[in-house]
């Protein structure tokens, strides 16, 4: 029963793959195994489109949120674990609260900000705002308060600075948190459309994402077969991280539902 | 100092891009504004328009429309998902886990192109399979009646995966003696299930329903890239016509009026899911 199901989840991806291989003629045919073998449309899929420079932009832009919002979540996760001082709980709440405004409800203003800081239009405009969430801060807070305190000790024994400890100790131990929310922004900055679709103009800036919704509205036909093999392309990376990292994947999720 | 150094990106960061935003919404929401000429002061009449949009209200609609249909479903899916992926043993449950995991790693954009394409009316899949039982082919997308259900289905199909590992830890954890115990006083299958698993899953129970339907007031990747609104306004719902509205339309403060009221009933169920979960604790 179980398999039923799990088979019925994976069908559409299955369908995915094996149109991706037809030919235009026959992408509809009603045939549920893999008939045919067309390469070409992957050739298609990626001389004919901006499919190529939106993915080294995904890649571009995914890559610096990931490793800007760990070393900046990690700080001050550390901060809120370690450090006393005046305002600590406070500020904690404040940057709880931001996780109950989704982007949907804050689009608008945040695009007129963003305009208002000349960052519309650019790769600045994609990466920046993308950066800041509580919930990073958040699983590095509760990683940190468990972490021993001996090895830290044993950093300013040694003559390190708070930061220095910090860096040379702390921050290579977290490993266990460090991962899972490097799947998880990768992810989910590679699956962004709607900021980048408010935030660029130009066919340059476009995202993987983008590039794909507008094969399929952008006022000209693109074959389906071609169309399904850009998103075959646009998934690999996607796919590389779940069968690599599933373990890491399921570890992030379950620490998303402790919360 | 360090302290606050090491605070310092975020707090500057969410404030300029989180929370400055939601206080500027509110100004512009005061305004007649088109993004183009100086806005001008018109006090609460973005608020008065919305009061008589029928547009809007008919946004809302479908947006409870599609919480109503999507909250429960997605609900009873992942959970029946969990038990049945909780039941299988030995090799095959590792493959069956990452099946269900599967779509969770399909983007919204690629979930999108794919229900385009199996539900095409005239030559989708799932017309061909209906087809083959004596069914007549549907429009879907392309039906004022069909297409929210289509979309609904499609956003379903690649969040089932995410609720079933939260749902399926909270059951492995659930320690074999009670089963075992319910088992002599013969109590397995069914009842089992219903007086053991669903007791013990309260907690994980409320955080899926409360982010899911927080969750289901903001889909709109799908609904941008399948049908836009479409057809006859059947797909529009609320953040789909602040969407429009702001970028679209270009009216910046009617849209910051709209976003702003969202923002408070977001933002109070969301005080509410908080209250709700750490009471439990």
């Amino acid at each position: 029963m179980g398999l039923v199901f799990g088979l019925l989840l994976i069908f559409p991806v299955y369908m995915l793959v094996i149109s991706s291989l037809r030919a235009e003629t026959t992408v509809f045919d009603f045939n549920l195994l893999p008939t045919e073998f067309e390469l070409a449309n992957f050739k298609d899929a990626w001389s004919n489109s901006s499919l190529p420079r939106s993915i080294l932009n995904s890649l571009f832009v995914s890559i610096t949120v990931t490793v800007v919002a760990l070393l900046f979540h990690s700080m001050s996760g550390y901060a809120l674990a370690r450090f006393n001082f005046p305002g600590k709980s406070v500020i904690f709440a404040w940057m709880l609260s931001t996780l109950m405004v989704p982007l949907t409800v804050i689009m608008i203003p945040l695009y007129l900000v963003t305009k208002d800081l000349g960052l519309s239009n650019s790769y600045a405009g994609l990466i920046v705002p993308s950066i800041f969430n509580a919930y990073g801060i958040f699983l590095f807070r509760q990683f940190y308060r468990d972490f021993p305190k001996e090895l830290e000790e044993a950093g300013y024994m040694e003559g390190l600075s708070l930061a220095g400890t910090f860096f040379r100790i702390a921050l290579p131990l977290s490993v266990p948190v460090i991962v899972p929310l490097t799947i998880g922004f990768f992810l989910a900055n590679w699956n962004a459309y709607l900021w980048p679709l408010i935030i660029t103009q130009d066919e340059k800036l476009w995202v993987v994402q983008q590039a794909l919704a507008h094969l399929v509205g952008g006022g000209y036909f693109t074959p389906w077969n071609v169309v399904l093999a850009a998103a075959v392309i646009a998934a690999i990376p996607t796919f590389i991280l779940f069968f690599v990292a599933q373990r890491y994947l399921v570890e992030g999720i379950k620490m998303s539902g402790i919360k | 100092m360090t302290a606050y150094g090491f605070l310092l990106p975020n707090i500057a960061g969410l404030l300029v891009f989180v929370f400055i935003p939601i206080i500027y919404a509110f100004y512009v929401s005061l305004h007649d504004w088109n993004a183009l000429t100086p806005k001008v002061f018109s006090g609460f009449d973005n608020y008065k328009q919305l009061w008589e949009d029928t547009q809007w209200w008919d946004s809302v609609k479908k947006t409870l429309l599609f919480s109503i249909i999507y909250v429960p479903l997605l609900f009873f899916l992942s959970l029946l998902s969990a038990v049945l992926v909780h039941a299988i043993r030995g090799k095959v449950s590792g493959i069956v886990r990452t099946m269900f995991l599967l779509p969770f790693a399909i983007t919204s954009v690629i979930s999108a192109i794919i229900g385009m394409f199996m539900l095409d009316p005239r030559n989708g899949v799932i017309n061909h399979l209906l087809n083959a039982v004596g069914v007549g082919s549907q429009q879907f997308l392309g039906s004022t009646t069909q297409a929210m259900f289509s979309i609904i289905g499609v956003i379903l199909w690649i969040n089932i995966g995410y609720n079933m590992i939260i749902f399926l830890s909270a059951i492995k954890e659930i320690p074999r003696d009670y089963y075992e115990a319910a088992e002599i006083d013969g109590a397995t299958g069914w009842r089992a299930f219903k007086s053991i698993t669903l007791p013990l899953l309260r907690e994980t129970s409320t955080f899926i329903l409360i982010v899911t339907t927080i969750g289901s007031f903001q889909a709109l990747d799908q609904i941008l890239v399948m049908t836009h609104g479409g057809p006859a306004n059947s797909t529009e719902v609320s953040v789909l016509y602040i969407f429009k509205q702001g970028f679209e339309l270009l009216n910046m403060g009617y849209a910051s009026a709209l976003a702003f009221v969202l923002f408070l009933i977001i933002f109070s169920l969301s005080l509410i899911q908080l209250k709700l979960l750490s009471s439990k604790k």
